[in-house]
C-alpha cells in the first residue's frame, strides 16, 4: 500500500512538436487516474515516459518519492511500472503461460523453463480473476478481450505497482468491458496507482476519481471526476468552443451537377456502397473507425481492388487501377495517417509540394525545369505553412503545417474530387480552424470534396450532407438541416432492432 | 564563389571534406611508405581500377537510395564480359557483341526486379539468388575456361587512350559519373529514387509508380555492371567467368563511404565519386606497400564495417541537427535537464 507517481516539470520534444510541456502532477494509490485530452495533447507520450520507452527531455520523475530515470521499458517493468496498450504486446502462437511470464520463465535446476511452476501461477491468477482461462492455450485462440487480460496478468506477475490502460476498450464488448472494470477496481483496491486512457466519457465516469486533462501537450487541470460536469470536462479539454469556428464557414445552397457517382461499388472492405456527390460540395463520411469509410476512398484512388460496381466521374465511366492513374483523373486524397502515408521525410518542403505535379515540370529529356521554387512559394503563401524557407525538411515543421504541406501537395494537382481523410487528426484548434476555412473555400471553387471524419462536431459543422457507415455499408444519409450527434450516432452503432433482415 | 560555397555547404559540405581529408591523410601513409605512391603512373593505375567497381556503384548508390540492393553485379560483369568475347570469336562486330552483353545485363536486371516487386522478395535475397544462377551460366557458357578476345576493336575499347593520354574505360565512367550524378540529382526520375526510398507508400500515395521506378533501376544497375564487366575483358583481353568476384561489395563500400544511407532516401553520386576513389586508393595502397592478398581481405572488410559504423554517426548528427533546428524554426529553447 502507498504508492505514488510523481511528475515534475516533465517536457518532451520532438523535431517539429512539443509534445510534452512542464506537466507535473503527483498520483497516489487507491485512485483511478484517467488521461483526457484529443488526439496528440500528450497522453500517449506521458505513457512512454512512464514505461521507459521515451525519456524526458527536462523535468523530475518520481516513484514513491524516489527520483528515477529509465532507460528502456524492461528496466521501468523490473521496478513495477507496466503500460497496457490497445494493440496487446502479445505473441499469438505461444500459450498463455508463456505471453504472462515473457521474457521471465521462471527456472528449474539446469535452467530449462518450468513448465509446471509457470502454468500453475498463470492458473491461480487467472482463477483468481475469475477468467476462465487454461494457462496452455495459445493465446491467438483466444477472444480479444482475454488477450487484454492475459495483458493484465502480465503486470500482476511482475507485481507491478503502477499499471496504466491506454484505450484498453477500444475493441471490447460491454460485457468484457464489464469484466475488465472488476479487475480494475480490485487492483486499485490492492494499492496500485491505475492511469486510464480513454477517449469515452461514460467509461471515466464509471471507472475514474481523478480526471487529469492535457490539451497541446501542457496540463490543464486536475479535477474530481464526482464534481466535474462533462460539458466542464469537454471545454477544459478543447479549450473553447468548437461551435464558434463553424459558424460563419460559406455553405453552397443549391448543387446541380452531379460530379462522382459511385454505383454499388464491392471491395474486400466494402458491400454494395452507392453515392452522389456534387460540384461545390462537401460530402462528410461519418462512422466508427473499420466502418469502410478509409476502405471505400481506397478502392476509389486504386489502392483497394474492386470486385464490382461502377466508379463515374462527369458521366463516364472510370477504375483507377493505381494511384498514379487515379490523379490523372483528377482525384486527390489526403491520407488518414500523415506520417506512414503523407510525409516524404528526407525531402525538403518544396519536394513535398511539388511531388505529385512535377510531371508537368519536365523538359524533354526529364530535367526539371526552373519554377518548383515559385510554385512552392505560392503555396506557402496561399495555406499560410509556417515555415522560414522552402529547403527545411517537412519534418520540422510542426503537425498542423506538415499537414497543410500535403494538402498544398494535392491542390497543386487541381483536383476535382478531393479527399481528406481524417484531416485535423492531431493538430491543435488554432490550426482546425484554418484548415474549415481552406476545406470550404475548396468547395466554393467547385471541387468535389469528401471528408472522413471522426469527430462528430467536426463533421457537422463543415459537412452539407453525411453519409454514415457501418460495417462496410452506408447505413444512413443526413441532410444538413437534419444534422445531429444522436442520429449519426444512431446510423453508426450497430442497434439489435435494426438488424432484423 | 560565394554562391558555389553555399550551395557546397547545402550539400553536406562537411561530409565531403572528411572524405577528401582521409583521401589526403591515405596519400601522405602511403607515401611514406611506398615513394612509387603518389606517382602519375600510380594515380592512372587507381583510376583504372575504379573503372570496374566504378560503374556498378553508381547503379548500386541509387539501388541503396530506393532502399533497393544488388548482390549480383559481379555475376552479371563476369557472364557479359563472357558473352561478349565469345560473340567476338564467332565473327560478330565488337559493339554488337558488346550491346548483346549489356542487353542480356538488363535482362537480368529485369528479373531482378520482378522478384523484388511481384514476388515481394528482399533485394538481397532475390540478387544473392541471380547471383550464383549467372554465375553458373558464365561458366557453362565458356565451359569453365577463359576466353580469349582476338578482335582488334574491342581490345581497342578497353586500351585506347583518348587524346594518347587517358585510357578509354576512365574516360566512359567519368562520363558515367557526371550524367547519372544530374540524373539523380536534376531529374523527375532522380526525385522519384529519393521519395521511393524515404517512404515507399507515401510514393505510391503521391501517385509516383514504384513498381516502374524499381524495374528501371535495377535494369540500369544490370546494364552498368555488365558494359563493366564488358570493359574488364577488353582490357584483359579475354572473357573470364570467374571474374569480378566481390565487385558488388566494392560497390557498396564505395556507396556508404560516399554518403549513402543504407535506411534508403539520401545520398549523392559525387559522393559515391569520392567513396570509390578512396577504396581504390586504399587497396592499391596496401598492394603496393606489400600486403599479403589475404590480409587485404581482412583491411577491405573491416573497412566497409568502418564506414557502416561512419553512416550510424552520421544518421545521429542529422537528427540531432534536425531537431535542433525544428526548435529553432519554432522559436522553443530546449529545457535543461535535471537530474
Amino acid at each position: 500500500m502507498g504508492n505514488s507517481v510523481e511528475f515534475r516539470n516533465i517536457s518532451k520534444i520532438f523535431p517539429g512538436v512539443k509534445a510534452l510541456d512542464d506537466i507535473s502532477f503527483k498520483a497516489e494509490s487507491g485512485q483511478v487516474y484517467a488521461f483526457l485530452g484529443e488526439n496528440g495533447a500528450g497522453k500517449s507520450t506521458l505513457l512512454k515516459i512512464l514505461n521507459g520507452d521515451y525519456q524526458p527531455d527536462g523535468g523530475q520523475y518520481l516513484i514513491n518519492d524516489m527520483p528515477i530515470r529509465f532507460q528502456t521499458p524492461k528496466e521501468a517493468l523490473a521496478h513495477g511500472v507496466s503500460v497496457i496498450y490497445q494493440e496487446r504486446q502479445i505473441l499469438l502462437d505461444m500459450t498463455v503461460a508463456e505471453n504472462v511470464f515473457l521474457g521471465d520463465w521462471p527456472k528449474g535446476k539446469f535452467g530449462e523453463i518450468d513448465f509446471e511452476a509457470m502454468n500453475q501461477k498463470t492458473k491461480e491468477i487467472a482463477t483468481n480473476f475469475g477468467l476462465d482461462i487454461e494457462p496452455d492455450m495459445k493465446v491467438g485462440m483466444l477472444s480479444i478481450a482475454h488477450q487484454q487480460m492475459v495483458e493484465i496478468m502480465k503486470a500482476v506477475v511482475r507485481d507491478s505497482k503502477i499499471i496504466a490502460f491506454d484505450e484498453p476498450t477500444a475493441s471490447l464488448s460491454d460485457k468484457e468491458i464489464d469484466i475488465l472494470f472488476e479487475i480494475i477496481e480490485r487492483l486499485k483496491q490492492e494499492g496500485k496507482v491505475i492511469f486510464y486512457v480513454s477517449h469515452r466519457m461514460n467509461e471515466i465516469a464509471q471507472i475514474a476519481q481523478k480526471v487529469i486533462v492535457f490539451k497541446d501537450g501542457t496540463l490543464v487541470d486536475v479535477v474530481d471526476q464526482a464534481t466535474t460536469s462533462e460539458d466542464e470536462l469537454i471545454r477544459l479539454m478543447v479549450g473553447r468552443s468548437l461551435g464558434d469556428i463553424f459558424n460563419g464557414l460559406p455553405h453552397n445552397e443549391t448543387f446541380e451537377e452531379v460530379l462522382l457517382e459511385v454505383d454499388e461499388m464491392l471491395t474486400p472492405y466494402v458491400n454494395k456502397v452507392s453515392f452522389k456527390i456534387h460540384k461545390g460540395e462537401i460530402l462528410g463520411f461519418a462512422g466508427l473507425v473499420g466502418s469502410g469509410r478509409t476502405e471505400t476512398m481506397n478502392a476509389l484512388f486504386g489502392l483497394n481492388p474492386m470486385y464490382s460496381g461502377k466508379i463515374i466521374l462527369e458521366g463516364e465511366e472510370i477504375r483507377p487501377k493505381s494511384p498514379a492513374e487515379a490523379l490523372e483523373y483528377g482525384f486527390a486524397m489526403v491520407p488518414e495517417d500523415r506520417k506512414m502515408q503523407g510525409i516524404l521525410p528526407n525531402i525538403s518542403v518544396r519536394g513535398n509540394i511539388t511531388i505529385s505535379m512535377l510531371k508537368k515540370l519536365i523538359n524533354k529529356i526529364g530535367f526539371i525545369k526552373n519554377g518548383e521554387e515559385e510554385i512552392a512559394q505560392e503555396m506557402i503563401q496561399q495555406l499560410n505553412i509556417k515555415t522560414p524557407n522552402s529547403d527545411k525538411l517537412i519534418l520540422q515543421l510542426s503537425g498542423g503545417n506538415q499537414q497543410k504541406v500535403i494538402l498544398a501537395r494535392w491542390l497543386k494537382t487541381n483536383p476535382k474530387v478531393l479527399v481528406l481523410d481524417e484531416p485535423t487528426k492531431g493538430i491543435d484548434v488554432g490550426a482546425k480552424s484554418e484548415f474549415y476555412r481552406i476545406i470550404t473555400e475548396c468547395a466554393q471553387k467547385g471541387m468535389a470534396v469528401i471528408v472522413i471524419s471522426s469527430e462528430l462536431p467536426e463533421i457537422i459543422g463543415i459537412s452539407d450532407r453525411i453519409l454514415v457507415m457501418r460495417e462496410g455499408r452506408i447505413s444512413g444519409e443526413l441532410l444538413r438541416k437534419d444534422f445531429s450527434e444522436e442520429q449519426i450516432l444512431k446510423y453508426a452503432m450497430a442497434s439489435p432492432d435494426s438488424e432484423a433482415v | 564563389m560565394g554562391a558555389l560555397i553555399t550551395k557546397l555547404k547545402k550539400s553536406d559540405f562537411a561530409e565531403k571534406i572528411t572524405l577528401m581529408v582521409a583521401m589526403v591523410i591515405l596519400v601522405i601513409v602511403f607515401t611514406y611508405m611506398n615513394p612509387n605512391y603518389a606517382t602519375s603512373a600510380n594515380m592512372t593505375n587507381i583510376l583504372v581500377a575504379c573503372s570496374l567497381a566504378g560503374f556498378v556503384a553508381i547503379g548500386e548508390t541509387m539501388l541503396i537510395i530506393a532502399n533497393q540492393n544488388d548482390l549480383s553485379a559481379g555475376s552479371v560483369a563476369a557472364c557479359a564480359g563472357v558473352v561478349a568475347a565469345l560473340l567476338t570469336q564467332l565473327g560478330v562486330p565488337a559493339l554488337v557483341s558488346i550491346a548483346i552483353a549489356v542487353l542480356l545485363g538488363c535482362v537480368v536486371g529485369a528479373v531482378n526486379a520482378s522478384l523484388v516487386t511481384f514476388l515481394k522478395l528482399q533485394p538481397f535475397i532475390a540478387t544473392l539468388a541471380t547471383m550464383s544462377v549467372v554465375r553458373g551460366f558464365a561458366y557453362i557458357l565458356c565451359g569453365g575456361k577463359a576466353v580469349a578476345v582476338s578482335d582488334k576493336t574491342f581490345r581497342m575499347v578497353g586500351s585506347y587512350k583518348v587524346f594518347g593520354i587517358i585510357s578509354l574505360p576512365i574516360v566512359l565512367l567519368l562520363i558515367a559519373f557526371v550524367v547519372l550524378g544530374l540524373v539523380l540529382a536534376k531529374t523527375h526520375f532522380g526525385r522519384s529514387i529519393y521519395v521511393l526510398g524515404g517512404n515507399g507508400y507515401a510514393a505510391r500515395l503521391a501517385g509516383l509508380n514504384p513498381t516502374s521506378i524499381t524495374f528501371k533501376l535495377h535494369i540500369l544497375q544490370s546494364g552498368l555492371a555488365a558494359f563493366a564487366g564488358v570493359l574488364l575483358a577488353a582490357r584483359m583481353n579475354s572473357g573470364q567467368p570467374s571474374a569480378c568476384v566481390g565487385l558488388e561489395f566494392d560497390a557498396i563500400t564505395a556507396a556508404v563511404l560516399g554518403g549513402t544511407a543504407f535506411t534508403g532516401g539520401i545520398g549523392t553520386i559525387f559522393g559515391t565519386f569520392l567513396g570509390m576513389l578512396l577504396l581504390q586508393g586504399f587497396n592499391t595502397g596496401l598492394n603496393m606497400i606489400g600486403v599479403q592478398i589475404f590480409w587485404q581481405e581482412v583491411a577491405q572488410g573491416t573497412l566497409l564495417v568502418i564506414a557502416l559504423a561512419f553512416d550510424y554517426y552520421r544518421k545521429r548528427m542529422r537528427d540531432k541537427k534536425l531537431l535542433a533546428e525544428s526548435m529553432e524554426t519554432r522559436g522553443i529553447k530546449i529545457p535543461k535537464l535535471s537530474k
